[in-house]
């Protein structure tokens, strides 16, 4: 069994809930059926495989190469083929102008085909400027009226329009590559509109609207629009006009064979071009299907699909985590010139780094165990200097008469503000002068405006204080984080050093880099668990949580400190013990983490302090 | 990128060339690619008389993207801006074709001074001044013209008495006289009345809808 197999079969899970039109496609839905029975026989190449044994914090999802959404996306364009009889070109811009919603374009395709092919682009609108240029077109929408039961012949016979005059079968509407022969309207030569060149052997090509530009201008315009603008749709370059060029049409223009006097750049710019609109075509479909999603690595072209974290309900249970199975960021070609020792440092640090990012959020980094929006949140409040109001709330008063802000920095409580020489009491805020003779000491103290103004002020310390017992916790993780690039190349070194001073081997020496790998990912995980205590309610839950927390903290760090530690050749044997059996634990203690924390979210453990989207409002305290 | 020149060249000539349209199109310093170009206010509107400047800056990759344009002559219009000149016109952006020229362009912005779009405005202020009072609009509209697009003075009422500089503040403003005074005899700033009665829409209907309490408090902030 091929992996053609394999593609069509995925397929048929994406499309479950959108199924196809009854009745047109029996021996299909035949075929998929059987498919799906066999569906866990044979591997793929491209997936990764997380069926096996899926712990309650992974999520299910595959991993699908350009080719592979190619093939998805073909399979729409067939299906469409088969439904509408059109040309494949013509499914594909219905289906692009119709956001790959194959539901909604059948519905309005069968209610007025007319219509649709117009607004996507496909034919001209009805009324034509010219009788004899498009009475082609006319006729079979008039058709398309009377036959509305036989969309089949319908399509075909509206897309013979457009290949009546050409021979080939498979290219519904392959340009008019005249040698300048617009001859029907008038003797006079060809003159591009665009780059007034006349010159009597220019290249022409049109669409079907017969707008006729040369072929340079046709090949800058698109190129201007996919690099320059990003543009997928390539309509037609007269004013007004809304034909959308057919992609058979933009491939003879982009890969045409080289001219004579094309030089080799220009060719491979073109080539280039082309890729960047297949990308530009993947990324739409990629956009279009909330089961889709494009891995956000720079230059990365692949795509994940993760079907289970698809709705926005299912972000309050599940954290979906997701790597598109490719490492290193940016080109991966200079892997073969580089040094053993290069690569290791490559394998470890930032160029080996999986491309792991959560399909839920934005967040480019394994964000579990927390779950979505409340690392939203969380980053949010980081990031906002709501917390420089905060400070300010709790170190800082108001003038009363004219408004600074004022820090007490020392002295006494008879202030004097700067600005507006305004005289007051530092404690009591009111006037200095109503102190009457009790200089230096407020006998207003206990009043109670007092009381409830010092109430506020320590209510609002006390907030600063628990954000900031979890910010700097969670910022020290962050910066072990970053630092762990350091770590990575000096256990390279230690490596290499245990190989020279003892006897062990070169693969006996790789319990270091587990470890290192396994403190920076458990440090990802403590990282998050801040943001996660910060957030949740008082009780039971949360103390459990903490405790989970701190154990694999302290486990981390006690790794962490063996790592760090010299290395004396009579000890190595006792430290690899000491190691191995500590990494051990740690993965244990990470796993446990995660697990009780996913666990938690299904069962809706979890109480928050805030209201979080998808849960119950927090008690009142 | 020779098209570009040669496309910009045959423009330049084809528009020196035809001398029906009104349409000029002259150099501003030695590139090509930089230009000014300049057509009369469409007639039976307030722009009538006027000569009104734009400029004009060739993109790299023209004609494949729109040009660039902006008024140099203040305009008061729904969709320029009036401070900016910044133009709001649909074929200087997505609407953009290839085929469209320097001199189609200026038509285009031509015929948008007959047909101002104040549902999809540039310039808020004047785009509401537009849709309370079309008349009182266009009254300033006119005034524009003859103040900055030398269009013709005024017809019948002595409108610019002013005359330090040949410019009314309150008229370019398109506010009443009368409002202006009667509020600056409160003993405001008379620049800070009219441009707190600009920023309020004090025009035509409006007028009996915004309070003297509302006018004070937002001379007082």
């Amino acid at each position: 069994m091929g992996s053609d197999y394999d593609i069509s079969d995925d397929d048929a899970d994406y499309y479950d809930d959108e199924e196809m039109m009854d009745g047109t496609q029996d021996d299909e839905e035949g075929d998929d059926d059987t498919e799906s029975a066999d569906d866990m026989d044979y591997g793929d190449d491209f997936k990764v495989s997380t069926k096996a044994k899926r712990k309650p914090y992974e999520v299910e999802y595959e991993s699908l190469s350009q080719q592979a959404v190619e093939k998805l996306m073909q399979r729409d364009v067939d299906h469409i083929c088969g439904i509408f009889g059109v040309e494949p070109d013509t499914a594909s811009l219905l289906l692009r102008h119709s956001k790959w919603n194959k539901e909604k374009l059948i519905e309005n395709y069968m209610d007025n085909a007319n219509s649709v092919l117009v607004a996507a682009g496909v034919t001209l609108p009805e009324p034509a400027e010219t009788s004899a240029r498009t009475h082609n077109i006319t006729s079979s929408s008039q058709q398309q009226s009377s036959a509305s039961r036989r969309p089949a012949t319908r399509g075909s016979k509206l897309l013979g329009l457009a290949s009546s005059s050409k021979s080939g079968v498979k290219s519904p509407s392959p340009p008019k590559a005249l040698s300048r022969t617009p001859s029907r309207k008038t003797d006079e030569p060809f003159v591009c509109t665009i780059c007034f060149n006349d010159a009597p052997d220019l290249q022409t090509l049109a669409l079907d609207c017969e707008h006729m530009f040369c072929t340079d201008c046709w090949t800058d315009y698109v190129m201007a629009k996919v690099r320059d603008e990003s543009e997928h749709s390539i309509r037609c370059m007269a004013e007004g006009c809304a034909l959308v060029a057919p992609d058979q049409f933009v491939r003879t223009i982009l890969l045409a064979p080289a001219g004579p006097d094309t030089s080799e750049e220009e060719q491979a710019a073109k080539e280039k071009t082309w890729d960047r609109l297949q990308e530009l075509f993947v990324r739409h479909f990629v956009a279009c299907n909330t089961n889709l999603k494009f891995c956000p690595y720079p230059s990365c072209t692949n795509t994940v699909s993760c079907p289970s974290a698809a709705s926005k309900s299912s972000l309050t249970t599940v954290v979906p985590i997701v790597s598109c199975g490719a490492r290193g960021i940016g080109a991966q070609d200079s892997a073969s010139s580089m040094s053993s020792s290069q690569q290791f440092v490559n394998g470890l640090g930032l160029k080996g780094k999986e491309h792991k990012f959560c399909f839920g959020c934005p967040i480019e980094s394994d964000h579990r165990p927390v779950i979505c929006s409340v690392a939203k949140m969380w980053m949010k409040k980081c990031r906002d200097d709501s917390e420089t109001a905060n400070w300010i709330k709790s170190n800082t008063k108001e003038c009363s008469q004219c408004q600074s802000t004022i820090e007490k920095n020392g002295g006494c409580n008879h202030m004097t503000c700067k600005k507006c020489k305004h005289e007051f009491c530092w404690v009591c805020m009111g006037p200095w002068s109503e102190h009457g003779t009790a200089w230096y000491s407020c006998n207003r103290y206990d009043e109670k405006t007092g009381v409830d103004a010092r109430d506020a002020q320590s209510k609002s310390r006390a907030s600063l204080e628990r954000y900031l017992h979890y910010y700097n916790r969670w910022a020290n993780h962050e910066q072990s984080a970053k630092l762990a690039l350091d770590l990575y190349a000096k256990t390279e070194k230690k490596m290499e050093e245990m190989q020279i001073t003892s006897a062990l081997t070169w693969i006996e020496v790789q319990f270091m880099k587990k470890a290192v790998e396994e403190v920076d990912k458990c440090r990802m995980t403590l990282k998050w668990t801040y943001a996660m205590a910060y957030y949740l309610a008082k009780g039971n839950e949360k103390d459990l949580f903490e405790d989970n927390q701190r154990d694999l903290e302290k486990a981390v760090e006690d790794l962490s400190e063996l790592l760090e530690s010299p290395i004396e050749a009579e000890n190595i044997p006792t430290l690899r013990q000491q190691v191995t059996n500590k990494t051990v634990y740690v993965q244990k203690r990470n796993e446990i983490v995660l697990e009780d924390t996913a666990v938690g979210f299904l069962e809706g453990r979890w109480k928050w302090n805030v209201s979080v989207e998808g849960f119950d409002a927090p008690e009142e305290a | 990128m020779d098209a570009r020149l040669r496309r910009v060249n045959k423009e330049i000539a084809d528009c020196k060339n035809d001398k029906t349209s009104q349409i000029k199109i002259e150099l501003i310093d030695e590139s090509p690619f930089h230009l000014k170009g300049s057509f009369p206010g469409p007639e039976g509107t307030a722009y009538e008389g006027g000569t009104f400047e734009v400029d004009i800056v060739i993109p790299e990759s023209y004609p494949f993207q729109p040009v660039k344009m902006k008024f140099i002559t203040k305009v008061y219009h729904p969709n320029v801006s009036s401070a900016s000149g910044a133009i709001c016109l649909d074929i200087l952006k997505d609407a953009w074709s290839p085929v469209l020229t320097l001199k189609s362009t200026l038509i285009s912005l031509q015929s948008l001074l007959c047909s101002p779009e104040p549902n999809d405005p540039q310039d808020a202020e004047v785009a509401k001044h537009y849709m309370t009072s079309k008349s009182s609009f266009e009254d300033t509209a006119r005034y524009w013209t003859q103040i900055y697009a030398g269009g013709p003075g005024p017809k019948d009422k002595g409108g610019k008495a002013g005359g330090k500089d040949g410019q009314d503040e309150v008229a370019i403003a398109g506010l009443e006289r009368a409002h202006v005074d009667r509020f600056e005899s409160l003993g405001f700033q008379r620049s800070k009345v009219i441009d707190t009665l600009r920023r309020l829409n004090y025009r035509g209907a409006n007028v009996s809808q915004i309070t003297d309490d509302r006018v004070v408090e937002e001379l007082l902030k």
